[in-house]
């Protein structure tokens, strides 16, 4: 049988469109196509998990049966009691199949027989559906809608996160004809976006430029010149697939009336630590901001375990970074790159607030602006350059000989 | 009418943009005109999109350029490169190269596939190097990157179920990193010894007309441009050609370029690819063999072209710096070993223009840097290649022995006439 991964070649968005030119026109007259839309999810869903990876397809069957039956059973949980150790426990339960995942190969070197692609961004859906409920804010269990949510075959993959009572909403609505056309019209534009970023720019970085960069920096060894043209090459790289990628997912989903919301906003042009992450896969930071941060937060205050704010922010910032490393995976370098971005932020905030306190005396004209840009994105390149295990290759595991 | 006034904004572009692109791809006229310009650039480059491209070969070869097959000594574009010294003599010739660093039998072979009809009786020059040699032959990932897309698919329209396809088709699938196109299923049908489904014939045809389109398009787009420094290179040649001035003129420029190592390698190649890590070089080549590798199959596959086409070669087979392979082990009587043994495969099927230059790896200024022929390396394999092209040559006669592509010739350490 045939496989089609998501988005990874021409051909994929021409059977996509003729598999959503129904849909499209069908909201152009005012109307929706759930059945219809439910069958092309499937056999999109079927294609990405079909054929090769069936083992991943049955994978990801387990996975959502357990996932569907721990939201449910929470819900009907909730709606008579509220302890918290049952809402702790049906947390870690959603959050025990990406652990095993994550886990899986850093011990036993091979990749976990429960993983399937995309199995993080099910679990962020899954663990923010269980915390919703617990604060009341979603108020009935929809097992069908959650399915749909859960398994929105654009942003399955590689996101962006949406969130549950949002999709909900778009879901639902009923379409109006000239909504729809902007924003079939800017979904049209993103995809096009996306195409630029992704088979053109991300080749050039990736494909065509970083290969040949990575062999010089391990040729030379050490620090080099090339070890720096590496991190930028390689930021470009990563920037510009993913972004392509989510233009991709966003620009899909708007044609089928879905506004899932964007995942980079010009992340480069950010001014300092914080603002980058506003603008740097922002679904995913948005959502370490709401399910992470600022429950930590609020439970240490509520508890008042710590007295001092801005020690109380710290522990936010290094838990939240920590996580995000490990999640990524269990190497050093992942790990490190949370920890430093972490430090990256407490000091960003350190310098806000001095600045506050000395404002007369410190400049602000185009200058610095332009200075903390660059500043900004040279901090976040060498996070980068971190991210890439490059570090790891070069320094412990450099075999570069001649030939 | 405002609906679909602004549904024609959205995707009039996108069907504008489609229907351009099909009528340019599709089209099975050619459209454009190579100009001499052009293949003398191309001729320079070494570019992969040239080597798989068909359109500036055809050209050139209808010309009088010469194929220059080889890999990476091909750049090395001093004053004694074959390209200058048929440049400054006014030669009846210009070399095509057909090289560059990981270009192995297989790259070469397919290189050759696309334009048979242009290759008829001509002249060529070989350049084999022993560092080919190795257990695996060419690495998967270089071959991919040279991947003869274009070739292949019109191989495949036309290939016969005969020995030479059966394991060029194996080896493709072998090496290809794709499994799941229609190419790589008409290729494992061609190995099999069966042919194309008519589904496939009419899908590779079509492709066949979109890949001429984007070679004629884009092959000769952003090459690189040597055309100055081969003229740059001509200033440093005496007017006429005379051996003795030449030589004379190599000596002093290979001295001049090798002051700052041991290893009497060029400065810039030196600084760049040994100074780092040479120390840890030394003696790791003591277990190399060339004796034993499947390149030796792959090889046939150009032998057996070259017989087909009725072409005729001077082969060339360079030697490595013996300052180098002192320091890093190389053993002599294995590559003295692999000599007899390619040699054996050439003299034993009719190929006679042989050229073995593995003694002169001592000889000053021969060698660029480690395995690269320069300088004097370049003369002398002039003093072969100059009267080879100019001159007329016998008419060739092959015996192609279907044996070359077997395993047991692959591993075989016995090959005496």
């Amino acid at each position: 049988m045939i496989n089609l991964q998501p988005y990874e070649n021409p051909m994929y968005f021409i059977y996509l469109f003729v598999a959503l030119l129904p849909i499209i026109i069908a909201m152009l007259y005012g109307k929706k196509l759930h059945w219809y839309q439910t069958i092309i999810s499937f056999v999109f869903l079927v294609l990405a998990f079909g054929g090769v990876k069936w083992h991943e397809g049955i994978a990801l069957i387990a996975y959502i049966i357990f996932e569907m039956v721990l939201i449910g059973a929470y819900f009907y949980y909730r709606q008579k009691v509220n302890q918290t150790w049952v809402f702790c426990s049906a947390v870690v339960l959603a959050i025990i199949p990406l652990i095993i995942v994550k886990v899986t190969p850093a011990v036993y070197g091979h990749p976990s027989l429960i993983g399937f692609l995309g199995i993080s961004y099910l679990t962020f859906k899954a663990v923010q559906m269980i915390m919703e409920i617990r604060d009341g804010a979603i108020k009935e269990f929809d097992p069908w809608l959650t399915l749909q949510f859960l398994l929105f075959f654009p942003t399955i993959s590689s996101g962006p996160i949406d969130r549950y009572r949002r999709f909900k909403g778009d879901y639902e609505r009923k379409p109006d004809p000239q909504k729809y056309l902007q924003l079939l019209d800017k979904g049209v534009w993103y995809i096009f976006l996306g195409f630029l970023y992704k088979f053109v720019l991300a080749y050039i970085f990736g494909t065509l430029l970083l290969p040949n960069v990575g062999k010089m920096a391990l040729t030379y060894g050490g620090i080099s010149w090339w070890l720096v043209a590496y991190m930028y090459v390689y930021s470009m790289d990563l920037f510009f697939d993913f972004a392509g990628y989510s233009l991709f997912a966003v620009g899909i989903s708007y044609l089928m009336g879905i506004e899932t919301p964007m995942n980079f906003n010009r992340p480069f042009c950010a001014w300092n630590i914080k603002e980058f992450w506003n603008r740097w896969h922002m679904t995913l930071s948005f959502w370490f901001r709401d399910y992470i941060y600022m429950r930590l937060v609020f439970f240490i205050m509520k508890k008042k375990l710590i007295k001092n704010r801005i020690t109380i922010a710290n522990v936010g910032y290094l838990t939240l970074f920590l996580i995000m490393g490990f999640w990524h995976g269990l190497t050093w370098y992942y790990i490190v790159y949370g920890l430093y971005h972490a430090v990256a932020i407490i000091l960003c905030d350190v310098w806000l607030r001095y600045k506050k306190k000395h404002r007369s005396k410190i400049p602000s004209n185009r200058f610095t602006k332009l200075l903390a840009i660059f500043i900004t994105f040279n901090v976040v390149c060498f996070s980068f350059l971190i991210f890439s295990g490059f570090l790891d290759t070069l320094f412990f595991h450099n075999i570069a000989t001649l030939k | 009418m405002k609906m679909s006034k602004k549904l024609f904004l959205i995707f009039g572009p996108i069907i504008a943009a489609v229907i351009l692109l099909l009528t340019l791809f599709f089209i099975p006229v050619s459209i454009q005109n190579i100009s001499e310009g052009t293949i003398q650039r191309a001729a320079l480059s070494q570019s992969p999109k040239v080597f798989r491209g068909m359109a500036v070969k055809k050209a050139a070869f209808s010309k009088n350029y010469v194929p220059f097959f080889g890999s990476s000594e091909l750049s090395r574009m001093d004053s004694l490169h074959p390209a200058v010294l048929a440049q400054k003599y006014h030669r009846n010739y210009r070399p095509f190269l057909l090289g560059a660093p990981g270009t192995q039998s297989l790259v070469h072979y397919w290189g050759m596939k696309g334009i048979d009809d242009k290759l008829e009786g001509k002249k060529a020059v070989f350049i084999v190097s022993p560092q080919w040699f190795v257990k695996g032959g060419i690495a998967p990932v270089v071959f991919n990157y040279y991947y003869p897309k274009p070739e292949i698919v019109k191989w495949l329209l036309h290939a016969k179920n005969n020995r030479m396809n059966r394991y060029a088709a194996q080896r493709l699938l072998e090496l290809s990193a794709d499994h799941s196109s229609v190419e790589s299923k008409g290729i494992a049908r061609i190995a099999a010894g069966h042919p194309l489904s008519s589904f496939e014939r009419t899908y590779l045809t079509l492709k066949s007309n979109a890949l001429d389109r984007e070679d004629q398009l884009f092959s000769t787009v952003s090459l690189n441009n040597r055309v100055q420094t081969i003229s740059r290179n001509e200033r440093f040649l005496p007017k006429a050609y005379n051996l003795k001035q030449l030589d004379k003129v190599a000596y002093t420029l290979g001295k001049e370029h090798t002051t700052n190592n041991q290893f009497k390698v060029d400065n810039r190649f030196w600084d760049k690819r040994l100074k780092h890590n040479y120390k840890k070089l030394a003696g790791k080549q003591k277990n190399y063999n060339y004796t034993d590798s499947v390149e030796f199959s792959d090889f046939q596959l150009v032998l057996n072209q070259f017989a087909d086409k009725n072409m005729n070669a001077l082969f060339i087979i360079p030697p490595v710096n013996e300052r180098w392979s002192e320091y890093t082990g190389l053993s002599m009587p294995m590559l003295r070993n692999f000599v007899k043994k390619i040699k054996y495969q050439l003299n034993s099927q009719g190929f006679n223009n042989v050229v073995d230059l593995t003694d002169d790896g001592n000889k000053a200024y021969f060698m660029q840097d480690t395995i690269h022929l320069g300088w004097r390396g370049w003369l002398a394999a002039d003093k072969y290649i100059n009267p080879f092209l100019t001159k007329k040559q016998p008419k060739v006669s092959y015996k192609i022995n279907n044996y070359f592509y077997s395993k047991k010739w692959q591993q075989s350490q016995s090959f005496t006439n």
